[in-house]
């Protein structure tokens, strides 16, 4: 198992938060020789370094404590009325990740905050999911805490997700999504989860993995967690996204796909989304520019209707059906989405029309395979 | 030609074309086989600013690419031929960037030409017109009518109506089907 190297430079904590149990917890896991400083408002702090030479990959050595003051809960910021959407509610308890993808959204998401924050307060979180939970009585959500940090990433030094999968262990019509690209599922492995806790792994093939996923771990490592994890009573997930279409993409992503089902049946595995690679212009810039001899950033991208660059559509397309031919071949029917794609591109590679974003969200909150 | 003599004359020309500072900085960051090879490129076929700022950005991406030099792609057989072709040197450079750009982009442009023969091979009268989107960016064909009559309207429609095999085709290869189903490891 991999563990997760922050090479921090410093730690900030706000002031209100020194003698909180995630600074105490954090104090205790980082290098003795990271410098801790205090400050009143960890704003100042969080905001890019313009004078270095990377001043994302700078925020990415810096790591601040503080108190979230917004909600914790949000719908997912890829949701749009462009596209079908899965129905997917994000849970922020940190912010920023010490891995380095190089066609990562964050890059640009995240530019004029890149510093990691890990907030406090996170136990809040807990009354707004106690809300949402008596506002829509006989409803069933998917939360995740994947979309502005990988959901494992900090665990080793934060703890979170014990609580995290205890809290969501106790009601019946939540279900958490741990997203990562990480091996660190240790925290997970004594726990038990009720079958309301699915962990999920975004899964590129190898030569994605070796050009452009900097500091993950293996597609074959992130395999092996995900059976472990399976095995200690918790649903899995795959995202193949996203999907890169170069030279031999077809061949090398099947071949994961045998991979991963040589590890984990398909009747296993609760739902897969998959998702073409796609870059707004400033992203496409800031992800060439940090990552100039990445040849995944330079595929046959073309402007779509939306304003982002996305493999043609085709070629995109072909992919889809290619995994999604394998997948219904190993005979188990397993939910499948397409993440930010339209209506039309889910019925060419599906053969139906996507249904309502909540619908979505709530089958995929409740389907829990054998 | 020395480096600091071939820099002097890139900056020169940039200057002339008034080649925006950030990609004179892209250029002069090249290896020096690769800076005096664009520049004797684009001293011979005379390109303009656009032309010069194209093929910047899509020899770049090519190296990245294939993981070669820009010189190395300068001295490709189909890149010699067009500078050493007969013709006025603005075909040529047309050329040169048109090359460029399938280089770039071998997938779309084969994909393009084979819609476009799809669409040809249809045979439709004058007057009713497919396109295909921009750049292959969605899965929209573009159906044109011009008539000036019912009777005319009622023609098209039909020889459209007659079209419908081949427009299938054309479908199924705009959404990834079987139809497109080239061996994407011979490209």
């Amino acid at each position: 198992m991999m563990k997760m190297n922050f090479d921090l430079d410093a730690l900030f904590i706000e002031h209100g938060c020194a003698d909180s149990t995630l600074a105490a917890r954090i104090i205790r896991s980082i290098p003795a020789g990271v410098p801790v400083h205090h400050v009143a408002d960890a704003r100042e702090v969080a905001r890019p370094a313009h004078d270095a030479r990377d001043p994302f990959g700078a925020g990415k050595r810096q790591m601040i404590i503080a108190r979230r003051k917004t909600p914790f809960l949000m719908a997912c910021p890829a949701g749009s009325s462009k596209f079908a959407c899965c129905g997917y509610l994000v849970l922020t308890l940190a912010s920023n990740c010490p891995m380095d993808c190089s066609y990562c959204f964050l890059q640009e998401y995240l530019a004029d905050n890149p510093a990691f924050q890990v907030y406090a307060n996170f136990a809040d979180s807990f009354a707004e999911l106690n809300r949402l939970v008596k506002s829509a009585p006989g409803r069933s959500f998917r939360i995740g805490t994947g979309e502005l940090a990988d959901s494992l990433a900090f665990d080793s030094i934060t703890g979170i997700s014990r609580e995290l999968v205890r809290f969501f262990a106790a009601y019946e019509n939540l279900t958490l999504e741990l997203k990562t690209k990480t091996d660190e599922i240790e925290n997970l492995l004594d726990l038990d989860p009720r079958g309301r806790v699915l962990v999920s792994w975004t899964l590129s093939s190898d030569n994605v993995y070796r050009s452009s996923e900097h500091r993950t771990a293996s597609p074959t490592a992130r395999i092996a967690a995900a059976r472990a994890v399976l095995e200690a009573g918790y649903r899995v997930a795959f995202h193949f996204d996203p999907l890169i279409a170069y030279p031999g993409a077809e061949r090398d992503y099947v071949r994961l796909i045998d991979e991963l089902l040589d590890s984990v049946p398909a009747k296993k595995i609760s739902f897969i989304s998959m998702g073409g690679l796609r870059m707004t212009p400033a992203l496409r810039t800031i992800a060439r520019h940090r990552f100039s001899t990445d040849p995944m950033l330079c595929g046959e991208d073309v402007l779509a209707s939306d304003g982002r660059f996305r493999t043609f559509t085709p070629l995109r397309l072909k992919l889809y059906r290619t995994l999604e031919e394998r997948f219904r071949k190993a005979g188990a029917e397993i939910p499948a989405y397409l993440c930010m794609e339209p209506a039309s591109i889910h019925e060419r590679v599906f053969g139906e029309a996507p249904i309502k974003p909540a619908g979505l969200g709530e089958r995929l909150a409740s389907s829990r395979p054998i | 030609m020395k480096a600091d003599q071939i820099d002097a004359e890139i900056r020169t020309l940039a200057q002339d074309r008034r080649l925006p500072d950030s990609h004179l900085e892209r250029w002069l960051a090249m290896d020096p086989a690769s800076r005096g090879s664009l520049l004797t490129h684009a001293q011979h076929l005379g390109l303009r600013t656009g032309q010069l700022v194209s093929a910047l950005e899509l020899l770049e991406e090519i190296a990245v690419r294939e993981r070669i030099t820009v010189a190395e792609i300068l001295s490709r057989d189909e890149i010699r031929r067009i500078a050493d072709a007969p013709g006025s040197a603005p075909s040529r450079a047309s050329a040169f960037i048109e090359t460029l750009r399938r280089t770039r982009f071998p997938r779309l442009r084969k994909m393009q030409e084979r819609l476009r023969a799809e669409i040809a091979a249809l045979k439709l009268p004058r007057g009713l017109s497919l396109d295909l989107p921009r750049q292959l960016g969605s899965d929209e064909l573009t159906v044109s009518l011009r008539v000036r009559s019912a009777d005319e309207l009622s023609k098209l429609v039909a020889a459209l109506n007659r079209s419908t095999t081949g427009l299938a085709r054309i479908f199924e290869i705009l959404g990834g089907g079987s139809q497109s189903d080239d061996d994407e490891n011979e490209l």
